[in-house]
């Protein structure tokens, strides 16, 4: 057999386009895999001559996955360049929002996209192993799923006021406080809510307790991991210092996210557009890192919810305290981000200041640059902004989760490849385990537009003179 | 219009990318020509009257539209294409499949239309209308072509409105 190559490339229409390519040696055993991504970047430019008060608005239209996330962010570096600290109250209204947005993304992703998987089998036949497969083989489930992001969304509804592109967070703080009725509504949902997620975590056990030679042969591999934290090592979400760990799990660094530029740096590859951020002082790769969930709950060391507490002791068994390196553990990561998510609604509803009115700080005192940032639910999400002295930006510039993972993304499916891909006939299950090594990360490659059609999955096996040998599409 | 069967009309895109958001402006299109007011931007919601059609706009076809649509007896969907699909102005009934979309969060409306039928136990007469895009830059206007689209397909939904 000669030396062939392989491209599984989900086609998009206008941008994200990413691929991966597997080269094959003669022997039928994978040489090298690795992503490749254009990742739109157009969107900094479109957005300098901006005035600063306008981009929480602007913003969510680069993703209609996650715009909450980008509106949070956008608002937050607004707060620092406008000099504005948002009231308490206000703060605690975005993170109820961005509470409503981890919900229904986490939810969403484990039941649809990650659930066929592990439900149903990576080598399940295509035709059932999709979101329809988990309906007739748990049709309860599959409602209460559905409502699980249905209750996400109703959160950001409620704040936002309108199905698109909310407008809630300004710099400064929000524009409307949260009604008793509207508090009400939001909690009369929750107890339901954790339940479901409860329900997915013990379907995530019990997978995960049947398929353990999967999970540690899975993309399993050391990096550094990041994200925000409280000062006491809490799992954070919203607002907080960056934490940065090494592989062994000792902290390298704990810094303000306005200093960033001090910390991380971006390496380029000649081939894929997206870049690789690193942690500067180790260098690139050694400073590589995870973030999203399995990254988050690595740098926590408790979480401050007490469900979501006692997963996390059990998640930290997993490797006897040290980082966990399992690629598959994403998803358990995920959901318990998720129940952290749900107690932590009904935490900041409780709070006697959620219903105050105090909800905007219109004091400013403006400055030249400022940084935003958030988990966003696939990870750290930076918004970073130099400005006039009217207010109008000169520069932006946007770290977006996906890219701090790409490192990880590439590495995981070179891995998957290696371990589970052989030919010389490539069999669907394979492929879908490479699939599945990007899926886990949850990447965020094309969701600012869309049309009719879905992303098919094209597999080029090429020979040694690039001639395409065999073609798999999957629609 | 009591015995009217109960239809809904869900475009969905991204209206800050030129033709990709034409779905908006064949919701407004319809609403015109059934005499009801449109609204001036894509934030703003296309006001619920009680009769049918309801209309709605969204970023995405998300899993809970399936909820949403099982309550009707007529499901329209409304979309921009490129590339593969043949006609510039496309009606299709949508038949019950689920498309694995290995990443993305979004349906397609036959996986929709899969998850009403075996997560609520309907089956609503569904058809697809999607219009050929050719720009889709930062912007919330049409390309010309896709405007003239528009128009015709905003007539083949009243068309198809009356069919019962």
């Amino acid at each position: 057999m000669v030396a062939q190559k392989i491209t599984i490339e989900p086609v998009t229409r206008i941008e994200g386009h990413a691929k991966v390519t597997i080269r094959m040696n003669p022997d039928g055993t994978v040489e090298h895999a690795y992503m490749h991504v254009n990742e739109f970047r157009g969107f900094e430019k479109f957005c300098e001559g901006r005035m600063v008060f306008e981009m929480p608005n602007i913003t969510p239209r680069i993703c209609g996955i996650c715009p909450v996330s980008h509106h949070l962010a956008a608002a937050k570096a607004g707060d620092k360049v406008l000099g504005a600290p948002p009231p308490r109250p206000a703060n605690l209204l975005r993170e109820l929002m961005h509470m409503g947005q981890i919900i229904q993304s986490h939810g969403m992703h484990f039941f649809e996209l990650a659930g066929p998987d592990l439900l149903l089998g990576f080598d399940a036949d295509p035709a059932i192993r999709n979101v329809v497969g988990i309906i007739q083989a748990n049709p309860e489930l599959a409602v209460k799923a559905v409502e699980l992001r249905k209750y996400g969304q109703e959160i950001i509804h409620t704040l936002g006021g309108r199905r698109i592109h909310p407008t809630f967070a300004v710099p400064g703080g929000v524009n409307r406080a949260l009604t008793a009725a509207d508090r009400e509504a939001i909690l009369a949902g929750l107890d339901a809510t954790i339940a479901t997620i409860q329900a997915g975590i013990a379907i995530m056990k019990d997978w995960a307790a049947r398929n353990m030679e999967d999970i540690n042969k899975f993309a399993v591999f050391p990096t550094g991991y990041f994200g925000l934290i409280t000062p006491k090592n809490s799992l954070e979400l919203y607002e907080g210092d960056v934490r940065l760990i090494s592989r062994d799990g000792s902290e390298l660094e704990r810094f303000d996210i306005q200093n960033y530029l001090d910390i991380i740096a971006e390496h380029t590859e000649p081939w894929s557009y997206l870049k690789f951020p690193y942690y500067k002082k180790l260098g690139y790769p050694n400073g590589v890192y995870r973030v999203g969930p399995l990254g988050r709950l690595n740098i926590s060391e408790q979480i401050d919810t007490p469900l979501a507490n006692a997963e996390l002791k059990n998640f930290k068994t997993l490797n006897d305290g040290k980082p966990v390196e399992n690629t598959l553990y994403y998803h358990y990561a995920r959901l318990i981000e998720a129940l952290f998510a749900a107690e932590r609604v009904g935490v900041l509803l409780a709070d006697p200041d959620i219903l105050s009115k105090d909800v905007q700080n219109t004091r400013y005192n403006p400055q030249p640059h400022g940084v935003g940032v958030i988990e966003a639910p696939r990870g750290t999400l930076i918004h970073d902004y130099t400005a006039n002295e009217n207010g109008q930006l000169t520069k932006v510039n946007l770290i977006v989760s996906t890219g701090h993972n790409n490192w990880a993304m590439s590495n995981a499916v070179d891995s998957v490849a290696k371990t589970y891909v052989k030919g010389p006939e490539i069999k669907e299950g394979m492929l879908n385990r490479v699939e599945a090594a990007i899926r886990a990360y949850d990447p965020c490659l094309s969701c600012s537009t869309h049309a009719v059609g879905t992303m098919p999955m094209i597999v080029d096996v090429e020979n040694a003179d690039g001639e395409i040998i065999q073609t798999l599409r999957r629609d | 219009m009591q015995d009217v069967p109960a239809a809904l009309i869900y475009g969905y895109g991204n209206p800050d990318r030129e033709d990709d958001g034409v779905a908006w402006h064949i919701l407004s299109l319809v609403c015109q020509k059934l005499g009801r007011p449109a609204p001036s931007e894509p934030e703003e919601e296309f006001l619920s009257t009680g009769i049918s059609p309801d209309i709605i706009f969204a970023l995405q076809l998300t899993p809970e539209v399936s909820e949403l649509a099982s309550r009707y007896e007529r499901v329209c969907f409304v979309d921009a294409h490129t590339g593969a699909i043949e006609d510039d102005l496309h009606t299709a009934p949508v038949e019950s499949h689920f498309q694995s979309s290995p990443f993305t969060h979004h349906l397609t409306p036959e996986s929709c239309l899969s998850m009403v039928e075996t997560l609520y136990g309907k089956k609503p007469e569904a058809v697809l209308v999607s219009v050929r895009g050719y720009r889709f830059g930062f912007a919330r206007t049409l390309s010309e072509p896709t405007s003239r689209l528009a128009e015709k397909a905003a007539d083949w939904i009243i068309n198809w409105l009356n069919e019962k």
